[in-house]
């Protein structure tokens, strides 16, 4: 990720101290996260609900 | 009479309501054990020795008198550092959480009390059940007692070295993407993940609100139906609970299995994350075993590893930054870095991320249920590769994901890791049965099965 960007996605999430302590952990997570995000397969289907489906009502 | 730290929960219950065992005498011995053998597992990060011995004179006491709780009467349990006991510490295994008390016993811990048992005290885990083996915290990491300088897994750590090593029989621990199974693979004992919402999480500190579950650890198959027997129903209080009927697990566990449908999933070990040599033959084993014991074997293919660990990832990862957020902001340096790395992960996953995973969950869940609409259990694997060695942290990112548990995280299906063998090297090897949602007796037959083929309630670690 670029460094621009992953500092602005940082301090977007206010996470100025871990930047300024632990800029490689604050790194390596970005890495990680751009990485695990780009192997999920969204579902063709634009009716395709997610997990789990709103209900009303109290539930047993 | 077997040693008395060897001894199942079930067989101790019995002789303390026969009146053949004093709770006392068992606590003592297995108090002697923690004391000898704990500072080279650190299974215990706060031992409630005091408490422990006063309740064992109460329930010798109530044994005495003919007045049994329930079926775990005088029967010591560890409880994982992630779930509330009054009056003692909940850590986490982090110094963010280090003064925090419990006021209340979670509900697990209620209910394992309700039926006798008795707190030993609080174990080790992986940081907030996920950053972990960690040497910067407070605390030092468990170890593994096939051999201490492996690492037990996690994130349960302590519930499967305590377990293993003989200083209980029985422990609590949680299971987010695996961490019931993980450390019964690499302990060699039993650990099952209940049907999502089967346990109350009440009073368990949350890591993913949507993966999380509570299991119980044992050593044997019967033990842990006994205890999931006391562990499970309904929760009004927890808002994933779920309404079933009370089941008995432990009754009538034969491990019959003929007639038994089993679906092999063999691209998880094969081509999806090849598995070490000795873990692939280990599995062909139980199969082979199952085979003759009467079941009957077939081939399925699910989807891959690959997605079903990145939906766990960002799911796991997104819910768990909800959490820690406040504390990741202020104070970033009172984390150990691999939870701060694991759990930062989750600031930087887009809406979009989150929303297309669990989309995607619910298409993992209807390929699995439609698996186990063919056959009447999985079998897969658990660990991909024995425990590796705990001091070698290439070693231990290398295999963290190695795994086939994060699937039945995702789609909320019972899961039962155990032993499946004894490797070279003298460390155990897993095997993985997965049944229909609520199906956990099952589950427990097809368990019991190979535990009676393979004898693998008799095989414990070295350490004495």
């Amino acid at each position: 990720m670029d460094k621009a960007i992953l500092e602005a996605l940082a301090r977007r999430a206010g996470l100025d101290k871990a930047l300024a302590q632990f800029p490689e952990d604050v790194a390596a997570a970005a890495a990680q996260a751009e990485a695990v995000a780009g192997r999920i397969k969204a579902p063709a289907d634009p009716r395709a609900e997610p997990w789990p489906s709103m209900r009303v009502g109290n539930r047993p | 009479m077997t040693d008395l730290h060897w001894m199942t929960a079930s067989a101790a219950a019995q002789a303390i309501a026969a009146k053949e065992l004093s709770p006392v005498e068992l606590m003592t011995a297995l108090l002697s054990r923690i004391e000898r053998l704990d500072p080279k597992l650190n299974a215990f990060l706060h031992l409630d020795a005091t408490a422990a011995m006063d309740a064992a004179r109460s329930a010798e006491a109530e044994a005495m008198a003919g007045r049994l709780r329930g079926p775990l009467h005088g029967v010591p349990v560890g409880i994982k550092d992630i779930m509330d006991v009054a009056g003692l510490p909940t850590t986490c295994h982090s110094k963010i959480l280090q003064d925090n008390v419990a006021t209340a016993d979670a509900v697990c811990v209620s209910k394992l009390r309700g039926a006798g048992a008795i707190v030993l005290g609080k174990l080790s885990t992986h940081e907030f059940a996920i950053g972990g083996p960690s040497f910067d915290l407070p605390w030092p990491p468990a170890r593994n007692p096939w051999n201490t300088n492996h690492h037990p897994g996690g994130s349960s750590s302590g519930s499967g070295a305590g377990v293993a090593a003989g200083l209980f029989a029985m422990a609590l621990g949680s299971d987010t993407g695996g961490s019931v199974r993980n450390p019964a693979s690499c302990c060699g004992i039993v650990g099952i993940k209940p049907t999502y919402g089967l346990v109350s999480r009440r009073g368990v500190f949350p890591l993913a609100f949507t993966l999380d579950h509570v299991g119980p650890m044992t050593r044997t198959v019967a033990d842990n139906a006994l205890m999931l027997e006391v562990l499970a129903g309904h929760d009004p209080g927890d808002p994933g609970s779920a309404a079933t009927a009370h089941r008995r697990y432990a009754e009538g566990l034969k491990g019959d299995i003929r007639g038994l449908r089993v679906g092999f999933i063999r691209h998880f070990h094969e081509v999806d994350m090849p598995a070490d040599p000795e873990v692939t033959a280990a599995l062909e084993h139980v199969a082979r075993t199952l085979q003759l014991e009467g079941a009957e074997i077939r081939d399925i293919r699910l989807p891959t590893l690959v997605e079903f660990g990145a939906v766990n990832r960002v799911i796991l990862q997104s819910e768990a930054w909800a959490i820690h957020a406040p504390w990741l902001r202020e104070r970033p340096g009172d984390y150990g870095q691999l939870a701060r790395r694991r759990i930062l992960a989750g600031a930087f996953f887009s809406a979009e991320d989150y929303v297309q995973a669990q989309r995607r969950r619910l298409e993992l869940i209807a390929a699995v249920d439609a698996a186990l609409g063919e056959v009447d259990v999985l079998l897969c694997a658990s660990s991909m590769d024995p425990a590796c060695r705990i001091d070698s942290p290439a070693d231990v990112e290398r295999t963290y994901s190695r795994q086939a548990r994060t699937p039945f995280n995702v789609t909320g299906h019972p899961a039962l890791a155990m032993m499946a063998g004894v490797s070279t090297s003298g460390l155990p090897l897993s095997v993985q049965f997965v049944g229909r949602n609520f199906a956990e007796a099952t589950l427990f037959q097809v368990a019991r099965a190979w535990e009676c083929a393979a004898g693998t309630d008799k095989k414990h670690p070295p350490i004495v």
